[in-house]
């Protein structure tokens, strides 16, 4: 279980970015974190992989201390970082130097291959589209086998369509070995498909402000009205959020409305 | 578009990338053929004497000469040693002091004020130092040349290692490298590039310092042959010599290139030499 306790950042330069974060994570959960730009959800991922460790409180795996990169512990950016002067099979299996070399090659071609990439193991990255890119990415924070899998806005870049592709694709790979899933992401659509908790967090300094339950069953439909139901309450929620007022029935009733703007 | 017109089209261009692979060397001689050619023409019809500058025919002939009496591969071939010798001393010692500073900021505020003051004095100002030092022999020379690769090598280097995307960095973080780990997985492969280029500048200022180490005081190389050719009056000579220093030179830049371009396959440039 992966346990925030009270987690804070404040930086160098004074900015309080985070204030306070207490959130608990099941095993094989998948918790999306969504909130306006300064609300601190990307500061909190990053002091969870140990990145930029947290200058208040702590955060514990199975009842170790995080401070520091851990191996348990995978993370995946918004860009796919991949390295460039290494081809395809060598930044998938960048994490497994230690390991012999069979078992590495045995290992990558069974990642590209459950990415659907497995013709393109001899190709530099440069030849990669931005999708491809990021399933390579993907891939590549899986084949460790981590307990926790950390995404930092990982679709945001990409266009609409490979967008809510990889989301369904992150879904299927999920299912493999179910790791703990963490994602921070603005587009509510992905934080719906994808989680089974959204926690909407509000800036300056960054806390949570409201817990958004997802109890459908995956696989999710986009157009049903159950899903539209959940997004109305994630988007009263940022509205709510951003205006810092809590909420009240006349609030929530306009909201209901569709009166609700995120944008 | 269907796939036959997308067929022909990928056709038409690998035609053309094939002409153009023919045609971009070709295009690069065009200038200095066509100049050779102008002076031959204007020496031969009597326009100029050609004494002082001579025709290209008569530099091939002394060129030839120069060759046949073995002078010239062995003055060449000293010259070379010693670009070798110095290049290899300064490559070196500038790849560990400008990779030592790049990676520790510590060193490279202890280091680098220093270095680059060093650097600002004017190169040929250090050879009377030399040579009060190390003689006139051959010891003052390779260190004067490889003082003169060491500060592009260092700069290079220590530059391209400052500059190295954090992004990557932090992947190298995530997957909790090493501190040697990180030089040798991330760093070196990402300024690979950055210090190939930087080898070359070293390269190129080491064959100017071997001029001046030569014009300074030597019995044999091409920098003598400069000199012997100004003192017996022999323009063709000079020039001879001057375009065996550009021929030994280009071969030598030619082969850092040949040698690490199969370390630079993967750049994401708009073109491979």
């Amino acid at each position: 279980m992966l346990v925030l306790d009270r987690v804070g950042k404040t930086y160098p330069n004074g900015v309080h970015a985070l204030g306070g974060v207490s959130l608990e994570v099941e095993l094989g959960e998948i918790v999306a974190l969504i909130g306006g730009s300064g609300c601190g959800k990307s500061t909190l991922l990053r002091a969870v992989a140990g990145l930029d460790p947290a200058s208040e409180g702590t955060v514990m795996l199975d009842g170790e201390r995080i401070g520091a990169p851990h191996e348990k512990i995978g993370i995946i950016f918004q860009e796919p970082r991949l390295l460039p002067w290494l081809k395809v099979s060598d930044n998938v299996g960048f994490g497994l130097g230690d390991r012999p070399k069979a078992e590495r090659a045995e290992r990558v071609i069974t990642a590209l291959r459950r990415v659907g990439l497995a013709d393109k193991a001899g190709v530099w990255p440069r030849e990669l589209s931005g999708g491809q890119a990021q399933r390579v990415a993907i891939a590549r924070a899986l084949v460790p086998r981590p307990e926790v899998l950390l995404l930092d806005e990982p679709f945001s870049a990409l266009d609409a369509f490979t967008r809510t592709d990889l989301q369904d694709h992150l879904l299927d790979l999920w299912t493999d070995a179910k790791p703990t899933l963490i994602l921070v992401t603005h587009d509510v659509d992905e934080a719906i498909v994808l989680a089974d908790r959204i926690m909407v967090m509000w800036p300056r300094p960054g806390r949570i402000f409201d817990e958004i339950a997802v109890d459908l069953p995956r696989p999710r439909d986009r157009q049903s009205a159950a899903f539209d139901f959940v997004k109305r309450r994630v988007l009263t929620a940022l509205d709510h959020s951003l205006n810092r007022t809590p909420p009240n029935t006349a609030l929530e009733q306009r909201a209901e409305a569709g009166a609700a703007m995120w944008w | 578009m269907t796939i036959a017109a997308e067929g022909s089209l990928a056709q038409e261009r690998s035609v053309g990338s094939r002409r153009s692979r023919f045609m971009r060397p070709a295009l690069g001689l065009l200038l200095p053929v066509t100049l050779a050619l102008v002076w031959e023409i204007v020496v031969r019809r009597g326009w100029a004497s050609g004494r002082l500058a001579p025709p290209p025919s008569v530099i091939f002939s002394t060129f030839v000469d120069l060759a046949r009496t073995g002078e010239l591969q062995r003055d060449a071939l000293v010259t070379l040693s010693r670009v070798a010798a110095g290049f290899g001393l300064g490559a070196v010692v500038a790849t560990v002091v400008g990779a030592a500073s790049g990676y520790s900021p510590t060193l490279r505020r202890l280091l680098d004020p220093s270095l680059q003051a060093l650097r600002a004095i004017p190169s040929i100002a250090w050879i009377p130092l030399f040579i009060l030092w190390l003689g006139i022999f051959e010891a003052s020379k390779v260190t004067l040349i490889a003082f003169g690769v060491f500060f592009p090598v260092y700069l290079g280097l220590m530059g391209a290692i400052q500059s190295v995307d954090r992004k990557l960095v932090e992947v190298g973080r995530a997957f909790r490298l090493s501190d040697l780990e990180m030089v040798r997985r991330i760093l070196l492969p990402a300024v690979l590039p950055a210090y190939v280029i930087s080898l070359r500048a070293g390269l190129g200022l080491g064959w100017m310092f071997v001029v001046a180490a030569e014009l300074m005081g030597a019995s044999e190389g091409l920098g003598y042959l400069l000199i012997d050719g100004q003192q017996l009056g022999k323009p063709a000579e000079i020039v001879a010599a001057i375009v065996a220093f550009a021929i030994v030179g280009k071969a030598t830049d030619w082969l850092i290139v040949l040698a690490a371009a199969p370390f630079l396959r993967w750049e994401d440039v708009v073109q491979h030499d």
